[in-house]
């Protein structure tokens, strides 16, 4: 894990692989499923309200990974489908992409979840994923005004997210 | 030999400090709660004073004591100067922050600030809450400051303002 020193976040930003407004949307959820932040850019069609929103992503994200580590072909012992595994362990997947969007996932060992839509030329993202989390951990964890487990609401960390995605394909 | 500590750790630890205090400690006194943290600073402040004047001369007056302050005892705690000091030449002085350290990471609600732009009134609404919340955490800095110039022998009050996040000013009034 990375140590910080002073005020400066690091790493610094990785370079952007192509020009800005790709990002779709983004959410984040925490280990309970609560949707901590959902912010979107540009969002053309939306068929859900937003709570059923929320929560067929946490359960498709939930699916698709139990799926992918159960039919991982390299690892030798396989609980049942649909059994909860603890963060990093069993293979994770980290994107998919269909004709239309790319979506990419990560999720820290405290159970933190991000997810981002892009367009679908967009590289790796896991990189950007990485930096999306330091600075949660800057803006809202060390936030005194912040109580873990309620949804996100800090001016800071808004804007600092929307600076970066602007810059970022 | 120098001991380094995370700032993380540091950050972290003040912030349960001043959540401690105003609510398990002293739910609804905030005022008792502000006064026991400060002393928590003075007694930080009084220590350091010692550590860091320790090769110097002694200062000729208050106003080389603050400048001290301003530069190398801030330089000690923070990593950098005050950026504005400002003096009446009567025995106050205001040094200004323009992105104090404990303050950085701070932010508030974007919502509860614009419904109490457009209510106006004097009711305790969530943005005055989060002030309010904030102006806690800058007692312990004002109590460092009290603490290292009463260890120099000035006796002095230190107050706290925040401008607009995370630029703060402190206060110091010399006792004549």
């Amino acid at each position: 894990m990375q140590f910080f020193g002073g005020s400066e976040i690091s790493p610094s930003p990785p370079v952007p692989t192509a020009s800005g407004n790709n990002g779709h949307m983004i959410y984040m959820f925490n280990r309970n499923g609560v949707c901590l932040l959902y912010r979107e850019w540009n969002r053309p069609l939306r068929t859900l309200n937003a709570q059923q929103d929320h929560k067929l992503m946490f359960g498709l994200l939930f699916s698709l990974k139990s799926l992918t580590a159960k039919m991982d072909p390299t690892s030798a012992e396989k609980g049942n489908l649909g059994v909860p595994q603890l963060p990093g362990q069993g293979c994770s997947f980290h994107s998919f992409r269909t004709n239309t969007y790319k979506l990419s996932f990560m999720e820290s060992p405290s159970g933190i979840k991000i997810i981002l839509v892009t367009h679908p030329r967009t590289g790796d993202l896991r990189d950007s994923l990485k930096y999306i989390y330091n600075l949660y951990v800057e803006y809202v964890v060390k936030n005194p005004l912040y109580t873990p487990g309620s949804p996100i609401r800090c001016q800071l960390f808004n804007t600092t997210l929307d600076q970066y995605m602007r810059g970022i394909a | 030999m120098v001991r380094e500590v995370s700032e993380s750790c540091l950050d972290n630890l003040l912030t349960e400090v001043v959540s401690c205090y105003c609510n398990r400690f002293y739910p609804n006194k905030h005022d008792l709660a502000a006064r026991r943290i400060e002393a928590i600073g003075y007694q930080v402040g009084h220590q350091l004073s010692e550590r860091y004047t320790m090769e110097r001369p002694r200062f000729n007056d208050h106003l080389e004591a603050i400048k001290f302050i301003c530069k190398d005892f801030w330089l000690e705690l923070f990593k950098k100067h005050i950026d504005n000091l400002r003096t009446n030449h009567r025995g106050t002085f205001v040094l200004q922050d323009n992105k104090f350290c404990w303050l950085a990471h701070m932010s508030i609600d974007p919502l509860a600030d614009s419904s109490k732009s457009a209510d106006g009134s004097a009711s305790p609404t969530a943005g005055n809450k989060a002030t309010h919340a904030m102006k806690m955490h800058l007692y312990f800095p004002c109590g460092i400051l009290r603490g290292f110039l009463s260890n120099l022998g000035i006796l002095c009050a230190v107050s706290a303002d925040i401008l607009t996040l995370p630029t703060c000013a402190f206060t110091i009034r010399i006792k004549a």
